[in-house]
């Protein structure tokens, strides 16, 4: 169990991150998830014992870590820029963590051969780093973190700067490794779905403060505030700033900008409850694969529309639409011929849309709320 | 495969190269020439190239000069001298290139320690070993005038600045993040230090290695005031030719041409390692 409590890293006045608190089950694969500077490598480098926190401490299986030089810890990482010993071949680089433990020189080389075996750098054990492009050496820098085992497993964007298709590959082969090694797995990322495909659990952070730390799936379909909201999912959730007004005496919102021509999307129970108390700075937010168009009104697509850009992925169109001022994409059938400026019909309802106040979520679609709609 | 067409012009190139390397190396080829001149021969006009080689110049300097013993000092002082300058050159260029202590005010007052000529302080040098020689401490650890230890501490503290300031940027230029990996990897400051770091640096190392014993081999000043025999370099050896009776050109050309040859050698095995970008590879980018 790897435990942070409270944790700050300061650099000056700059907060790297704020009060941190994580919790790893043994075993677990946990992502963290964020944009760049929001404080991920620094937390990993808290993590390792490369730097010091200022505030809190770290533990590992009941034992505090602080003051725990990095070579006790019993962990191993990988370098978002490898870090490989330029001196030594990529042989030795896999073996050096292994005849730190002075591991008979027979073991080393069964193990060094079965890692390139997995990563496919066979061929290249006699090369220095030198001498390997960035995707080998990429995969050196995961073999030899990967080689010795260990209680945790930090890993810096490990996948990353490989190609597309072996980077998708990569990341099966990394599941399997650590579900096999049963490692408590730390593994930083930019790309959400590395981060969905991988994770048991995701941190998504943000200037150093922790947004949400869940299951992929709860990120995806409850996400805590618009930051994790618009961070996850491709092509990122389109938000409307709304107000709220009443429509025969029941409460609904109105999307701002559209006062002469009212668009009104009509607000859910929970929703409602919620809004009692305060209704400043709303705002709805919908996923493109959450909503549907529809060329013609209807009770179900009752949300006039623009088209302003239809671009095309072959199987279907991501179109984007225009409300009052607001752009919403929508992932719509190829083959319905729109044109832009066409008027379009869409299904913002409360079964679609995230609602949020100040930032912060207050009502999810539910699964309820879907299955009660056909959806 | 493509034959090399050859063309006036780099014949016309090689020519002229051929030419510039003759201008250089001649004084060089004069002076293994005249080594094995017999003593009539030396100055003639003008001069001989075709003559009867002898090694009676050698046999003066190796046995009525001393020049054995001059040799035997210097490779002691120059080695002895080198060794720590390398030793503690490194383990302060480590520091100043992570930890930069005194915001590099120190590395600034370092170097100027050599702001001055030698001339300047090899009195007070004089004066210190002197008084060093007469006590228990200084007897002990073979301080004092005419004591090779003399010149080992002497030629040190010349070169450390010159040392830490030229090692600086090669461990500068090791990324920090492979200490980090090593250590994670299990290995301890100490020994990440020798197996990750000292490697990666060791084209620094050579060439500050080879400055510093080319500095300690060629000196001559402080050889020359702070030794009388006992522990006598060969440059002041080789100057100690220039006699009441006349120069004694072929034993001292003799003597040079000996004088050469280890820091030749010392050179040619050195030049392995200093290659650039040892680091290729390590880091991204």
């Amino acid at each position: 169990m790897l435990e942070l409590r409270s944790v700050t890293k300061r650099f000056g006045s700059k907060t790297a991150v704020h009060r941190l608190n994580l919790e790893c089950k043994p075993g677990e694969f946990v992502v963290i998830f964020g944009p760049a500077g929001a404080g991920k490598s620094t937390t990993l480098n808290l993590i390792a014992g490369i730097t010091d926190p200022t505030e809190g401490e770290i533990w590992l299986n009941g034992q505090p870590l602080n003051r725990v030089p990095p070579e006790h810890r019993n962990m191993t990482m990988v370098f978002e820029n490898y870090a490989l010993y330029s001196h030594l071949t990529v042989f030795d680089n896999l073996a050096f963590p292994l005849r730190a433990q002075r591991m008979p020189s027979a073991e080393i080389a069964r193990r060094v051969d079965e890692m390139a075996a997995i990563l496919q750098i066979g061929p290249f054990l006699k090369r220095r780093p030198g001498f390997l492009s960035g995707g080998q050496r990429q995969r050196v820098a995961l073999g030899r973190a990967l080689i010795r085992d260990a209680d945790v497993y930090l890993l810096d964007e490990p996948i990353s700067h490989l190609d597309a298709k072996l980077r998708h590959q990569m990341r099966g082969e990394l599941k399997a490794l650590c579900q096999r090694k049963q490692a408590t797995v730390i593994h930083v990322t930019h790309d959400y779905r590395e981060a969905m495909s991988l994770s048991h659990r995701m941190v998504v952070i943000d200037k150093g403060h922790l947004m949400q730390f869940d299951t992929p799936d709860a990120i995806y379909h409850t996400p805590a505030n618009e930051f994790v909201a618009s961070f996850v999912g491709e092509p990122p959730m389109s938000f409307i700033d709304v107000k709220l007004t009443t429509r025969d005496g029941a409460p609904c919102l109105l999307i701002t900008g559209t006062e002469a021509q009212p668009a009104i999307v009509s607000l859910g129970d929970a929703a409602t409850a919620a809004l009692a108390e305060n209704a400043n700075a709303l705002r709805i937010g919908v996923r493109a694969s959450d909503i549907s168009l529809s060329t013609t009104a209807s009770a179900s697509h009752g949300t006039r529309a623009e088209v302003y850009v239809v671009e095309t992925l072959g199987h279907r169109d991501i179109v984007t639409t225009q409300i009052g001022t607001h752009l919403v994409k929508v992932i719509a059938p190829s083959g319905l011929g729109l044109q832009v400026r066409d008027t379009v019909w869409l299904n913002i309802e409360p079964h679609t849309y995230h609602l949020f106040r100040d930032e912060q979520s207050i009502s999810h679609p539910t699964d309820e709320m879907r299955i009660a709609q056909g959806v | 495969m493509e034959t090399p067409r050859i063309t006036v012009g780099m014949v016309l190139r090689h020519l002229l190269m051929l030419f510039i390397l003759l201008i250089f190396l001649f004084p060089i080829f004069w002076m293994v020439l005249t080594s094995f001149k017999p003593a009539e021969e030396v100055l003639t006009r003008p001069p001989t190239f075709i003559f009867q080689p002898t090694l009676d110049n050698y046999r003066y300097a190796f046995e009525d000069a001393d020049f054995s013993l001059f040799i035997r000092n210097t490779i002691v002082i120059a080695g002895l001298s080198t060794l720590l300058v390398v030793v503690f050159g490194s383990l302060a260029s480590y520091s100043f290139a992570r930890y930069n202590p005194g915001d590099g005010h120190i590395m600034f007052f370092i170097l100027t320690t050599r702001m001055m000529p030698g001339i300047a302080v090899v009195m007070p040098f004089f004066l210190i070993f002197r008084d060093l020689g007469k006590t228990p401490f200084g007897q002990a650890l073979g301080l004092g005038l005419d004591q090779v230890g003399s010149l080992v501490v002497a030629y040190t503290v010349f070169n450390l600045p010159f040392a830490i300031w030229l090692m600086f940027s090669f461990f500068q230029d090791i990324p920090t993040e492979l200490e980090h990996s090593a250590r994670l990897d299990g290995y301890s400051r100490l020994q990440v230090f020798l197996r990750v770091v000292l490697p990666l640096a060791a084209p620094g190392i050579a060439v500050t290695a080879i400055f510093s014993l080319m500095f300690a081999w060629n000196e001559f000043l402080f050889g020359y005031i702070l030794t009388r025999d006992a522990a006598r370099t060969i440059t002041v050896g080789v100057s100690g030719f220039q006699t009441q009776q006349g120069i004694l050109w072929g034993p001292l050309a003799a003597a040079a041409v000996v004088c050469i040859l280890p820091m030749l050698a010392v050179a040619m095995f050195l030049q392995r390692y200093m290659v650039r970008g040892l680091t290729f590879g390590a880091v991204r980018g």
